[in-house]
């Protein structure tokens, strides 16, 4: 039973009938070089030949069975154990505290919002009942919204202040290098050409992603501001902003929710290469195929430095010989 | 013989004598009218009330109860001069599988429910019973114009008791539309509080309990016929349910506004009459009810906003600018994920040959 279980897995059939068919193509190459033929005795060549390759096929295979039973080869182990990959730092602590804040007070705003938007559905009533009325529902809503507006001021403080923050802003800034791999990726998703796009640090989608949140962010705070403080913002402003600010804030959060479920969904979790999940945003690291894949040219300018330094050490050593 | 002549005389004296006395007990009509039929007739009450006790023969036999005795109904009425008659009471005929052939839709478990019911109950002797409302001697159905219960005739017959509420019904724009203008649409106090079922408003069971007040005045006021008939505001319910009032109060909240909450009970106006709690001059005073504060501010801006229609203004091209911003832009989402999958279905194929 082993052995037999080998062999099924030495010979798979796919090959198998691929070899029967490139010795066929030996033969008939062999016996057709300098011949014209007519159809008719063609077919009856092609089956001799078929029945031939099939023979001579089966008597190969029994050879190396009997030489394989003789040696007793050992077979390596199908899947080979992973080598450790080396990884790459992505996000720092910072930026993953931040980024959980932001999810969680989304999440809250989301799931307390959507049932007032679709109040008409069976599941908002569900929801309500369960949370414990709408009370319960806007005073987390406004939990979620404190959470926001509090990230969102420390994220533009980061930005400003610190060095880490400076040089993300500098690399999340749109330019037309991101046009142009959108154009060529598109292209190589159409089939038209072969080339990949190559991208630094962000790629246009990650920077899609993140001016997103600051349109969002801009439109849904600035709205749910108005509404919290109604009376306060009725004495500034006339009724039909609060009702702009009321429409808009409807629809921003479907356009947002939308393109979280749709878009960063797709390219966080179910995207098969990331699928269940890119796990950066807790390890904050990135395995090197990845960043080979995704980030080429940050990727390339990580190596050169390393070379560099590599060198410059190298150098050092040399200069601490010589001293 | 002549002793036999004697009993025999004496048998049909004793008879006639009997039938005349049984005939006595119950007096006819014609011998109430005798005293009845005289304008004058007045009674004064233990309180100092003095009532009419005048009978309009003559509108009593067209009513619906035109071939009833006075005494199927006043059963105490047997002695003259009749005095300290109890109440008449109604479902002595008025009951279900009743041999006199007397209607029994009447609806006395309603009644008994109600809020008339319960006082009587309870022993209030102002609270209305059946002929408070429909009458007493002159009952007729309600399509007749004579009738209390006639549609036309209710807000006086409520108003009877109901004085305050009666005076500003009648200048209101139901009011108006109903008795000056004779609009059968329009609602009387029943169309919108019920007829035997009325109930208190802070009752949950009520019509006019604060969560149901939209669906009573979407009776009228979503039913497109009448929208268009007689030119009413095009959905001010639909509207009032999608903004945050209407969810609010759905799911529960207490301080929230419901239609009389801006628009009044019953002193409700159009909006261009001054009088109205919603003309323009109005609205901050009628939004500070709960809003503290509230300035003119309150009045910039249309009330029931159906972002979808043209007439929204603003609201409308904001809503329009975020409808084509979300379908374009998950519609690029979705085309590129699909053209992304696709391609690495094919790299996949690809890689397995």
């Amino acid at each position: 039973m082993f052995f037999s279980k080998k062999k099924k897995e030495l010979e798979p059939k796919v090959s198998l009938d691929k070899l029967q068919g490139e010795i066929e193509q030996e033969i008939w190459d062999d016996l057709t070089k300098d011949l014209s033929l007519t159809p008719h005795l063609k077919e009856e060549i092609k089956k001799l030949v078929k029945e031939r390759a099939r023979e001579e096929l089966q008597k190969e295979l029994k050879d190396r069975y009997a030489e394989l039973r003789e040696e007793k080869v050992e077979i390596p182990p199908l899947e080979e154990k992973k080598k450790e990959e080396v990884m790459y730092p992505r996000l720092s602590l910072d930026i993953r505290i931040q980024h959980i804040i932001l999810m969680v007070s989304t999440l809250i705003l989301i799931i307390t919002g959507l049932p007032i938007k679709f109040h008409e559905l069976a599941w908002a009533k569900f929801f309500f009942s369960a949370i414990g009325g709408l009370q319960v529902s806007r005073i987390l809503h406004r939990v979620g919204a404190a959470g926001l507006i509090g990230i969102a001021l420390y994220h533009l403080l980061f930005l400003a202040f610190s060095r880490e923050g400076r040089e993300i802003f500098r690399e999340l800034l749109p330019r037309p290098k991101d046009v142009k791999d959108l154009w060529i990726t598109l292209n190589y998703l159409l089939g038209r050409k072969r080339e990949k796009a190559k991208f630094g640090k962000f790629t246009y989608i990650e920077k899609f992603d993140y001016w997103a949140v600051y349109w969002g962010m801009v439109v849904m705070v600035l709205s749910g501001l108005i509404l919290w403080f109604l009376g306060t913002a009725l004495r500034i402003f006339p009724k039909f902003v609060a009702d702009i600010a009321k429409e808009a804030h409807s629809d921003e959060a479907l356009l947002a929710t939308s393109a979280i479920i749709i878009w960063h969904f797709y390219n966080a979790h179910l995207n098969p290469e990331k699928f269940p999940m890119n796990r950066s945003w807790l390890t904050g690291r990135i395995s090197e195929k990845e960043m080979e894949r995704e980030h080429f040219l940050e990727w390339v300018e990580i190596q050169k430095q390393e070379e560099i330094v590599a060198e410059k050490a190298d150098e050092g050593k040399v200069e601490e010989q010589k001293g | 013989m002549k002793k036999i002549r004697i009993i025999i005389y004496l048998c049909f004296f004793l008879i006639s004598l009997s039938v005349h006395g049984l005939t006595q007990e119950l007096p006819s009509n014609q011998e109430c009218r005798h005293c009845h039929s005289n304008p004058n007739l007045k009674k004064v009450l233990t309180d100092g009330r003095v009532i009419s006790e005048y009978v309009d023969f003559d509108l009593f036999y067209t009513s619906v109860h035109k071939k009833q005795a006075c005494v199927y109904c006043h059963i105490d009425a047997t002695n003259f001069p009749c005095k300290n008659l109890r109440k008449v009471n109604c479902q002595r005929c008025h009951y279900k599988g009743n041999l006199a052939g007397a209607p029994d839709l009447i609806k006395y478990k309603e009644y008994g429910e109600s809020v008339h019911g319960r006082a009587t109950a309870l022993g209030d002797v102002k609270a209305p019973m059946c002929q408070d409302c429909h009458g007493s001697h002159y009952i007729f159905d309600k399509a007749d114009t004579l009738s209390r219960t006639n549609k036309e005739h209710i807000p006086q017959t409520c108003g009877a008791c109901h004085v305050n509420i009666y005076s500003v019904y009648k200048i209101s724009v139901h009011g108006e539309a109903l008795r000056s203008k004779h609009i059968l649409a329009a609602p009387s106090c029943a169309d919108c509080h019920g007829e035997h079922n009325i109930k208190e408003h802070i009752d949950p069971k009520s019509k006019v309990f604060l969560t149901q007040v939209s669906v009573t005045c979407a009776r009228c006021h979503a039913n497109m016929e009448l929208i268009k008939k007689y030119d009413i505001p095009v959905e001010p319910v639909e509207t009032y349910r999608e903004s945050f009032h209407g969810v609010a109060i759905k799911f529960g909240a207490k301080t929230v506004a419901n239609c009389s909450s801006c628009h009044e009970v019953h002193a409700i106006f159009k909006s261009d009459d001054p009088r109205s709690s919603i003309y323009v001059d109005n609205i901050p005073k009628t939004c500070g009810k709960c809003h503290p504060g509230a300035s003119e501010n309150f009045a910039k801006g249309k009330i029931h906003i159906n972002p979808a229609k043209k007439e929204a203004g603003i609201i409308y091209y904001v809503s329009q600018f975020f409808k084509y911003l979300t379908l374009s832009v998950m519609l690029a989402l979705i085309i590129y994920i699909i053209l992304d999958l696709r391609k690495k279905l094919i790299v996949k194929r690809k890689g397995e040959e």
